[in-house]
């Protein structure tokens, strides 16, 4: 039994279908990846388990329980968390207040009390910083914690926007392209950031990724889209032989060339 | 840096306001009867200021309607102490639950409308209000208005301006506490995630409708305890104070002031309200120096007066230093 499930899923954008009937299935720990040519429908996939782009058709489950009935903001509570290919960073926020507002799903106080000033209040911020501190440790931001998020390079912000993801405690974190715009020291530490979510938290990846090394080593399974449908899903080894995925990967790759 | 912080506020900025909170304290028995009528005022507007910017600062949600809510906390507060004979520190409270109570309605088109289509709405909403005011005079007082006494406090009437403006003083620091608890606590994070990305938002679990209509509550609370402070302190009140270019000065504090920062609501609320009355020297220029006032400040200091502060320190400190770092980080990002 699958902890998460894509089914069957279809995400159509006017006659567009960015997504075509679609399934995969994670256990619990995986580490999945998702690559394809640009324009296959890799983050129209993510969205839509998001929630930020209706579903055509299909399922989500987490659990066995439905999550594509849910708006977006209660399937992130229910455990799906993720982060952006751009880092959607909250730039005139500091880089604490960005993490804190990953643990939104968690939060120990009312609306009530946040507008009081209760001290109950006071005392689930003060844990809430902690917990979000601990997380910028975990990948050496600490020093940036009061530092504005805009004024941060860009791979910083790729890893904040990590963080941020995992302060909210996801079962299955979705990551669309953690590594593009990094350079090596910094792809490195996020691939060995992936590695420990996903074994010693016990965090179920999907990722998404350009990098070929990079997903090869990382992923135990690749699931290949190419124009929204999945034609190959296997171990790295398997996809590479694969000769559907070396044709959409050549074809592509020679017309870009052209 | 400072060593002790309170609610996540600099021990230097705390210092300061304890500071500024003497003087409020024990200048103001030195002063006249109009300067407390103006202190007063400039504080009543520091309410409104705060309130706005939260919910336009803070959660990106445009309103050109606050001085409505301003109208509904001061003909509720009157109607409730005046005509029902409640007492004023229960009305006034009322006025503001009653003020929240229209912000949440308000609040329901906001959740379909972003940007100018908001702001339409908004001006809608104070148009309706304003033909409400005119339309129920049993209430209202309508054109003629209707006027609103100064509220008793353990038998004594606060007839002197000075006894109300400490009346005002608290309630304002009042309004500061929360506002500044608010902005430090999951809420006031969620409206700082929906302005800035809804979508990012949502993915972190913070839900888009509760947290609008949350802001639109809180935004007109502080709005109809601020008007009904005014009521009382005007002593008379009529639709034509809650008009849309009351509503303007509001959006006009917090831009000057800086928005989403309740420094600049502050700063914005008190330099802007107390300003004009020193530019009366001015005489007939006084409107033409005041303008050309706003539009320095808005031209030297984009972010408000608030950004005044940080912008001394950085020149004072050899500043650009840090500023070319990042851009030198940032283009070996890309």
């Amino acid at each position: 039994m699958s902890l998460f499930s894509i089914d069957n899923m279809s995400v159509i954008f006017g006659g567009l279908r960015a997504v075509s009937n679609v399934s995969l299935a994670l256990g619990e720990g995986e580490i999945h990846g998702v690559i394809g040519p640009n324009g296959a429908g890799k983050t129209s996939l993510i969205n839509a388990v998001s929630g930020l782009v209706p579903i055509a058709g299909g399922g989500i489950h987490l659990d066995g329980k439905p999550l594509h009935t849910l708006p977006p903001h209660r399937r992130a509570a229910a455990g799906i968390g993720r982060t952006f290919q751009h880092a959607e960073i909250f730039p005139d926020q500091t880089v604490i207040a960005n993490v804190m507002t990953g643990g939104f799903a968690h939060r120990q106080s009312s609306l009530l009390q946040d507008f009081l000033g209760t001290p109950g209040k006071a005392a689930a911020e003060r844990q809430a910083r902690r917990e979000a501190e601990q997380m910028l440790d975990a990948f050496g931001l600490l020093s940036f914690c009061d530092a504005l998020a805009g004024d941060l390079p860009f791979g910083t912000l790729k890893k904040i926007d990590l963080a941020r993801a995992l302060v909210g405690r996801p079962r299955v974190l979705m990551l669309d392209e953690p590594t593009s715009g990094m350079n090596d020291t910094e792809a490195a530490e996020v691939i060995a950031a992936c590695r420990r979510i996903a074994g010693e938290m016990r965090v179920t990846l999907l990722i998404i990724e350009h990098n070929m090394r990079v997903i090869m080593g990382l992923a135990n399974i690749i699931h290949v889209l190419d124009h929204g449908e999945k034609i190959a899903d296997g171990t790295p080894e398997e996809v590479q032989r694969n000769p559907l995925v070396i044709e959409a990967y050549l074809g592509h790759g020679s017309a870009a060339h052209a | 840096m400072s060593d002790f912080s309170l609610m996540g506020v600099s021990g230097r900025a705390v210092i300061f306001g304890a500071a500024l909170l003497l003087l409020a304290l024990a200048l103001p028995p030195f002063f006249g009867s109009y300067h407390h009528y103006l202190a007063s005022l400039a504080l009543i507007n520091v309410i409104m200021a705060i309130g706005l910017n939260i919910l336009t600062g803070n959660a990106g949600q445009i309103s050109l309607c606050n001085s409505s809510f301003m109208a509904i906390g001061a003909y509720a507060t009157t109607y409730l102490s005046v005509k029902l004979g409640l007492s004023y520190w229960l009305a006034l409270p009322a006025a503001g639950v009653i003020s929240a109570i229209s912000g949440f309605l308000l609040g329901f088109p906001a959740l379909r409308l972003r940007g100018f289509y908001l702001a339409v709405v908004t001006l809608g909403f104070l148009e309706v209000s304003q033909i409400l005011i005119e339309q129920l005079p049993g209430i209202t007082g309508g054109v003629r208005g209707i006027s609103s006494p100064r509220p008793a406090l353990l038998g004594h009437t606060l007839s002197s301006d000075l006894s109300f403006y400490y009346v005002i003083l608290a309630i304002t620091l009042a309004t500061l506490w929360c506002a500044y608890s608010l902005l430090r606590s999951p809420t006031g994070r969620a409206f700082e995630a929906i302005r800035s990305s809804e979508a990012a938002a949502q993915t972190l679990a913070v839900p888009l409708a509760q947290t609008k209509l949350a802001a639109f509550v809180i935004s007109a609370f502080f709005a109809g305890i601020g008007g009904g402070l005014f009521a009382s302190l005007v002593g008379f009140i009529d639709p034509l104070e809650f008009g849309v270019w009351t509503s303007v000065r509001h959006v006009v504090f917090i831009v000057v002031g800086g928005l989403g920062s309740i420094t600049g609501s502050v700063l914005g609320a008190l330099v802007l309200t107390v300003l004009p009355e020193v530019l009366r020297a001015f005489k007939e220029y006084q409107e033409f120096v005041f303008g050309g006032l706003l539009l320095v400040v808005l031209i030297v200091l984009p972010h408000g007066l608030v950004s005044l502060g940080p912008k001394i320190r950085a020149r004072l400190s050899g500043g650009g230093a840090t500023k070319s770092v990042i851009a030198a980080q940032r283009s070996a990002a890309e």
